[in-house]
């Protein structure tokens, strides 16, 4: 529960922040902003999501971790591992071919990995895990 | 890997989450376990076994003990 409560804190804090930022007047709406609150808007929805998936186990009194939760998160993790690789081979190729900043194409290359996770994950939990 | 964790829940009239909650894990296991999608650990599988009252190979089994059965 601790966790799951951290969770929902941290999520919460990192929006406030994001929203100060756009609120304050600094958010300019160019391609790079974008992509920075993408990738952050991204990671809170996706620990969001877990944490929720918690808070119900929690009610259910079901442990919020078991095994199959962490082997989850362990194949998943290493399936993004590989095809970010080549996502980030890919950034390199076209870092030449297009106008686009340096931070600009690690916005992307980060926000890509925050995708490519969450895909992982959520095919992993479709298809299920085995050890054979 | 096959397992009887279905027939053998229905036999002891145990919902999922009765199951999950005795064995410690979380319901999704045991929807993951009886789809087949997950092969648990030989912890899980001695606790689930332990609870129906069967040794280990009668409550799960491999490709090849099903064809042959």
């Amino acid at each position: 529960m601790k966790r799951t409560i951290i969770t929902f804190v941290v999520s919460a804090l990192v929006l406030a922040t994001l929203a100060l930022w756009v609120l304050k007047g600094h958010f300019s709406g160019n391609t790079q902003e974008i992509l920075q609150a993408a990738v952050v808007i991204v990671l809170v929805g996706f620990a969001v999501f877990l944490g929720v998936s918690r808070l119900r186990s929690h009610l259910r009194r079901e442990p919020s971790e078991d095994e199959l939760s962490r082997k989850v998160m362990t194949r998943a993790s290493s399936l993004a591992y590989y095809i970010s690789i080549y996502l980030w081979l890919f950034i390199m190729y076209i870092s030449d071919k297009t106008s686009l900043a340096t931070h600009s194409l690690v916005g992307a290359g980060i926000l890509g990995m925050a995708v490519i996770f969450f895909v992982c994950w959520l095919g992993v939990k479709a298809f299920g895990t085995k050890n054979a | 890997m096959h397992n009887r964790i279905r027939e053998l829940r229905a036999k002891q009239d145990l919902s999922q989450l009765e199951l999950a909650q005795r064995v410690g894990v979380r319901r999704e296991t045991i929807v993951f376990l009886e789809k087949g999608k997950y092969n648990p650990s030989l912890r899980l599988a001695h606790d689930i076994a332990k609870l129906f009252g069967l040794p280990i190979e009668e409550v799960f089994l491999f490709d090849d003990e099903v064809l042959e059965a």
